[in-house]
């Protein structure tokens, strides 16, 4: 490129590179889940029952990031209260409007992509007529809703093991929790921040003779001090093991000892390499073959055939990678492409580079191999075998409960109650806030009754179940504006992460107290 | 509902309606168990917040309309926003005051407009421009400040300003800061009361460090993708260009680092340079979603609401969110610092070697965690070090950048360091190892 052209001249070739418009204005959340994640969004459903302040806080966050399509079932009409809480009713002017079209049309203005349908009957009409219905979403978002339906409703989902997950979602004043109802949950990009290992400590071939090839002496300056971490330990670590009996440093005194001779490898006090190799060399004695959360996942027992086909992809890559590990030498997980950023030249790391990428694709056919012998592994696609491997290092599985199942668990109540005093008591302050009728406020004496109730009389309640129940007397039907905005965001990021399959949603009730302000999660 | 909107200007309260604070009403018609008992529950508390308080709003971003939409739902009636951005498109997957027709013009108007339009009776007063902009004197008539940016400079600025505020013979003079910050899945927000809790600049060391190649590797080694994009940023663009400003709001500006950063990592062998990746280094762009922001901002308005009406005790005061795993947060105190230069008092100790140039010290004055001042102004109580500034007198102390500080400061000495983006000075005490 010539120094004299304009910009523009220079770059009128090139705007192709320029995303387009649906890219830019996604940009800063293609970040965190890229198009693989946006995809997912775009595919999804929502259902969300009721047109409250809190339901449509969680809608605008999901309709903002782009899901497909929601829908609001409510057939109330909107009060003056409701007037004066909810962003997406119009004030006064919607005041007598059915409550899911007015909140429909005004979530509608935020993202032309989303389409929103407004459905005006009650949970309770549609549980009866024709409950099937609620199972064709992608996820079912319950606020405040009354405990007969809300029973109704969780059993319907949990029942069907391919049906949607149910988020219940509960608030009174300062205080909220929620919940989500899903049978099993397995996340491949948990974009956690563990490290695949180099297998510093079981080198491949490759890897191993070109460290031990390595005549440090004979190297000028440069070259050694642009030698690679990865080799200065692999060769360091064979060095040691010779000496030691074939045994890796082990306590602390040989930890030590070990580094300093990496220190001592020093031509130069300025060599960053060997001070990166010094840094790292916990690699050499932690890098374990299998990490532990991982051969946790090798015992799980195998989903049922009717279970939604996602999940049981995964337990097809799952029970591949479980064999790959008991059959391929070093009995590792298979080998990441990925090196990360090191002390180098250019040259060399991009040779390092390319010996481990072609250690990766030899592992990737072995365990493609594998994968075939496994029921329904040859419809895996390579972009999905590609993923998995890239994140198996560090897969998530959760598995969950039905809800309303705690409640019923005394055991386990009782022992929140005395290991998480703050958390179980909001949370069974609010229990026993929708135990009771909603039509009246129900008096502080009520729901501690209420509340003795479910964890049983001979529980004796902490001393901050007085503050949460207090504060649920005081406030019974207040949808509060912030704690809607603040439950919006936090049930719409966990929404996000369960249609995405990324990240790891939380497992349990999530415990709000807005007047502490702290979160928490039990169960 | 005509009857109700012919309201909006006539009635008692700017517009209110029967039934309208229900929910709020809860909460400041009673007080909770852990209600300080100076909480006056009732009309009192509610004229306070629906007639008389003032709130200032730094920022009409991501938390900025998060912000205001909550504070016009809880009751506030006189709000102000300064922001001196306007609306791109990257903005609209969660600044949801804005619509593609809005592209291009100030944020702090149209959110205003949007807020005003959506929840009647509420006055909220744009200001499109720079906080810097501002005196004392406008500061000084509001009785809240909540703050939802993107920029630490920003912040550092409106921290020592309200610092400075503070007349201890004045209560008025004491302004609530609440600050509120998010990056992807993770946030903060926290009540700062100057002088009395810990300031925005006492945390300054809990700040990420940014990440920062070094020149070596980006003009010798690269290996990164990321390296390749700083190497045209960095070196390319000022070579090529001489002393064209690179604007990186410009696709053609970005277009020709990608170019240009594309063609080094083909040359190395490098993969992975992306127009996206391009423009995320170059902007220093850091992940945004809706989810987070409103979070913050609920909590921050929660605060605010707290500290206005009573009717619950203010976090105390650090709340931490992390959600990329589960949800997970940390509400604590954080302590103030007592060598903050703008709320502590005492001089920083500094123990450096006597070989040190002044050059050194400056370029530590940038790089430490809890200083981190860029273009630093260095004097002692006798004599001037180094000035950034005016350029006379730049030129008249640049000497002295060679020269050694303890040829300058005697041991056990004071130096004073300046900066023009931050209302406050470092009082330095200098002993020589």
């Amino acid at each position: 490129m010539s120094e004299s052209q304009t910009i523009n001249e220079a770059t009128t070739n090139i705007q192709t590179g320029q995303p387009d418009a649906k890219t830019r204005r996604y940009d800063r959340q293609l970040r965190l889940w890229a198009a693989t994640g946006q995809n997912a969004l775009e595919s999804s459903r929502i259902l969300v029952l009721s047109a409250s302040a809190t339901s449509t806080s969680i809608l605008k966050n999901l309709v903002l990031p782009g899901i497909g399509h929601f829908t609001i079932l409510d057939a109330s009409n909107v009060t003056p209260q409701d007037a004066g809480n909810n962003f997406f009713l119009d004030g006064p002017d919607s005041i007598g409007k059915n409550r899911a079209e007015e909140a429909v049309r005004l979530l509608g203005e935020l993202n032309d992509g989303v389409g929103g349908t407004a459905v005006k009957e009650s949970v309770g009409e549609v549980l009866a007529k024709q409950p099937d219905w609620v199972k064709r979403f992608t996820l079912v978002i319950a606020h405040n809703l009354e405990n007969n339906l809300l029973e109704k409703l969780s059993t319907l989902l949990w029942e069907d093991e391919a049906g949607p997950p149910l988020v219940v979602v509960k608030s009174a004043g300062f205080l909220a929790e929620f919940f989500i109802q899903f049978r099993d949950h397995s996340v491949i990009e948990s974009h956690s921040d563990s490290a695949p290992s180099l297998r510093i400590t079981n080198p491949f071939p490759s890897l191993l003779s070109l460290a031990t090839s390595l005549d440090f002496s004979k190297m000028d300056p440069t070259d050694h001090s642009h030698v690679p971490y990865v080799l200065i330990l692999v060769h360091a670590l064979e060095n040691w093991k010779k000496i030691h009996g074939g045994s890796p440093p082990k306590t602390y005194a040989e930890k030590q000892e070990f580094k300093k001779t990496i220190l001592a490898m020093k031509v130069k006090q300025d060599e960053e390499n060997f001070d990166e190799a010094e840094a790292q060399a916990y690699r050499c004695w932690s890098e374990t073959k299998i990490p532990s959360d991982i051969s946790s996942l090798f015992s799980l027992p195998a989903p049922s055939p009717s279970s939604n086909p996602n999940t049981f992809q995964f337990y097809t890559l799952l029970s591949a990678l479980k064999t790959f590990t008991s059959i391929q030498p070093p009995y590792a997980l298979p080998l990441s492409a990925t090196l990360p950023d090191m002390h180098t030249s250019t040259d060399t790391y991009v040779h390092l580079q390319k010996l481990y990428k072609a250690r990766a694709e030899e592992e990737k056919a072995v365990f493609k191999e594998l994968l075939k012998k496994e029921g329904g592994g040859e419809n895996v696609d390579e972009e999905a075998v590609d993923n998995f491997l890239k994140n198996c290092h560090a897969l998530k599985v959760l598995k969950g409960k039905k809800w309303g199942a705690f409640d019923t668990d005394r055991e386990a109540l009782a022992t929140a109650l005395q290991t998480y005093p703050k958390e179980a008591s909001t949370h069974l302050a609010l229990s026993a806030l929708s135990a009771l009728p909603t039509d009246v406020s129900p008096a502080e004496e009520s729901l501690r009754a209420t509340a003795q109730n479910i964890v049983g009389q001979d529980v004796e309640l902490p001393d901050e179940f007085d503050n949460a129940v207090g504060e649920i007397a005081r406030s019974p039907s207040a949808d509060l504006p912030t704690t809607s905005a603040f439950l919006g965001g936090l049930v719409a990021q966990e929404a996000i992460k369960m249609i995405t399959k990324q990240y790891v949603p939380v497992n349990g009730y999530c415990v709000v107290d807005l007047v502490e302000t702290w979160t928490g999660v039990i169960a | 509902m005509a009857a109700a909107a012919a309201q909006t200007n006539g009635s008692a309260i700017y517009g209110d309606w029967p039934g309208r604070y229900f929910h709020v009403d809860q909460v400041l018609d009673r007080p909770g168990p852990r209600t300080d008992p100076s909480f006056l529950a009732g009309d009192g508390v509610k004229k306070f917040l629906r007639e008389e308080c003032k709130i200032l709003v730094i920022g009409a971003g991501g938390l900025g309309c998060e912000i205001l939409s909550n504070l016009a739902l809880l009751g506030f009636k006189d709000i102000h926003v300064i922001d001196m951005d306007t609306i791109d498109i990257s903005n609209l997957n969660r600044q949801f005051l804005f619509r593609p027709k809005d592209v291009g013009q100030p944020k702090a108007t149209v959110a205003a407009e949007f807020v005003m339009k959506r929840v009647p009776g509420v006055k909220v007063t744009p200001y499109f421009g720079k906080i810097q902009d501002k005196d004392d004197d406008y500061y000084m008539q509001f009785n809240l400040v909540i703050c939802g940016l993107d920029s630490v400079e920003a912040r550092r600025w409106m921290n020592a300003t309200l610092v400075n505020l503070v007349d201890p013979e004045n209560p008025e003079s004491l302004k609530p800061l609440i600050d509120g910050g998010t990056e992807g899945f993770k946030g903060q927000a926290r009540v700062i009361l100057p002088t009395v809790s810990s300031c925005y600049e006492c945390s300054l060391d809990m700040l990420n460090k940014p990440t920062a190649f070094p020149i070596c590797t980006i003009a010798n080694t690269p290996r990164l993708p990321e390296h390749c994009i700083e190497w045209a940023s960095v070196l390319e663009w000022p070579r090529v260009w001489k002393d064209k400003k690179m604007d990186t709001d410009d696709p053609e500006h970005i277009g020709w680092l990608y170019n240009v950063a594309a063609a080094r990592a083909k040359e190395f062998k490098i993969e992975g340079v992306t127009w996206s990746l391009t423009q995320g280094v170059v902007k220093n762009i850091i992940p945004a979603i809706a989810s987070t922001n409103a979070i913050i901002a609920a909590s921050c308005c929660n605060e605010a609401f707290k500290i206005a009406t009573s009717s619950a005790a203010y976090l105390n005061n650090y709340f931490m969110l992390i959600g990329t795993d589960g949800v997970y947060s940390y509400t604590f105190e954080h302590e103030r610092r007592p060598e903050c230069p703008v709320c502590g008092g005492e001089s920083v100790e500094l123990s450096i070697s006597r070989d040190w140039t002044v050059d050194r010290l400056i370029e530590m004055l940038v790089e430490k965690q809890d200083i981190q001042i860029k273009k630093p102004s260095l004097s002692t109580p006798t004599k001037q070090i180094y000035f950034q500034a005016p350029p006379q007198l730049e030129e008249a102390t640049r000497p002295n950048l060679e020269k050694r500080v303890s040829e300058l400061v005697p041991n056990g000495g004071e130096v004073t360091v300046t900066a023009s983006s931050l209302p406050f000075s470092l009082s330095l005490r200098i002993t020589f190892i």
